[in-house]
């Protein structure tokens, strides 16, 4: 019997995969990313319906129940998320430093010449 | 031969750059006002005074916007840098003490007396960031905010930073502990205006933190 954790999950993975199909439609994400996305999303879609799937697995790591195991991963991909987050952000103000400096040098460099 | 350049970051300081650049120029020849993103005429006014002005088309921080002055100054063939700030709060006429200082040492640090006339908080914040400096890169720095400083072309080169915003003034001495370069600290005057720019409780606690992450980098 489906039970109403599992009923929320399976509305936010359905929304998710919406999200995704919107943003697939609009070309901000790639056909490789859509993929991807749809293909996580779907997972976790059969997961919440049919979460004995995953006792196996549950039963082997000795976690009590299957939400406690999507709890794990769940911070597990969000921490991955916030550390990849970080270093792009990193990356980019760099980029943005970098640029925004070379138009200052080149700004004074025309200013001269005239 | 010894070629000193005076770096002054602004951002919105139109009111006051004509008369720093003015200052400034008794003691140093070569000016690089850097405009970071300014909204008000500040490039228009620091042009208008035929120092080199370099702007930058977005804000990016004092940080930033010092590194900016440093990069252009050395492509100019800088020896040696002196940092002041555009909101007259430094008095230039205390430019020479710091050439004379820099005769001996790689970098010369102001610091501001704490007399009453500094902010309590500002005291109490201050004495925060330089135990931590203390106790996580072994210098004893008087004034871990103050932005008036002088440095070698060389050192400079040693000790470039990566922070874009305010804790330029932290990183900076963070890697003179890190490089091991030679420094002293001389006391300077500072006049408080009303609109004091200066770090809140919480860039204080943000400081701590960042010269606890650049400590780890090393």
């Amino acid at each position: 019997m489906i039970v109403g954790i599992q009923i929320v999950g399976a509305l936010f993975s359905l929304f998710m995969l919406y999200y995704t199909f919107i943003h697939y439609k609009k070309k901000e994400f790639t056909v490789k990313e859509s993929v991807f996305w749809f293909i996580l999303w779907t997972l976790f879609l059969i997961v919440t319906l049919f979460p004995e799937i995953l006792s196996p697995v549950v039963s082997t790591l000795k976690l009590g129940r299957t939400l406690d195991l999507l709890i794990i991963l769940g911070f597990m991909f969000i921490i991955a998320c916030i550390i990849y987050t970080y270093g792009l952000v990193r990356i980019n103000q760099k980029r943005l430093d970098q640029i925004v400096r070379k138009i200052a040098f080149d700004l004074e460099k025309k200013r001269k010449e005239k | 031969m010894k070629k000193v350049f005076a770096v002054i970051p602004a951002m919105n300081e139109s009111r006051n750059i004509g008369n720093v650049i003015k200052a400034v120029r008794k003691h140093v020849k070569n000016i690089v006002v850097i405009d970071d993103g300014s909204s008000d005429d500040t490039y228009d006014v620091a042009k208008a005074k035929h120092v080199a002005v370099l702007k930058h088309i977005i804000n990016l921080g004092k940080g930033a916007a010092l590194k900016t002055g440093c990069e252009f100054a050395i492509k100019n063939n800088a020896t040696h840098m002196i940092f002041i700030d555009a909101d007259m709060q430094h008095d230039p006429e205390e430019i020479p003490n710091f050439l004379k200082a820099l005769k001996k040492y790689d970098m010369v640090f102001g610091y501001r007396k704490m007399t009453k006339s500094m902010p309590f908080i500002l005291r109490f914040g201050n004495w925060c960031i330089n135990r931590s400096t203390k106790y996580l890169y072994g210098l004893e720095i008087y004034d871990t905010t103050c932005g008036y400083r002088a440095i070698t072309a060389k050192a400079y080169k040693k000790i470039r930073w990566e922070t874009t915003g305010y804790f330029v003034e932290a990183e900076m001495i963070a890697n003179v502990g890190k490089e091991k370069i030679s420094y002293t600290q001389i006391p300077i005057k500072t006049i408080y205006s009303d609109k004091y720019k200066g770090t809140t409780v919480l860039d204080g606690v943000k400081i701590v933190i960042n010269m606890l992450m650049w400590r780890l980098r090393r």
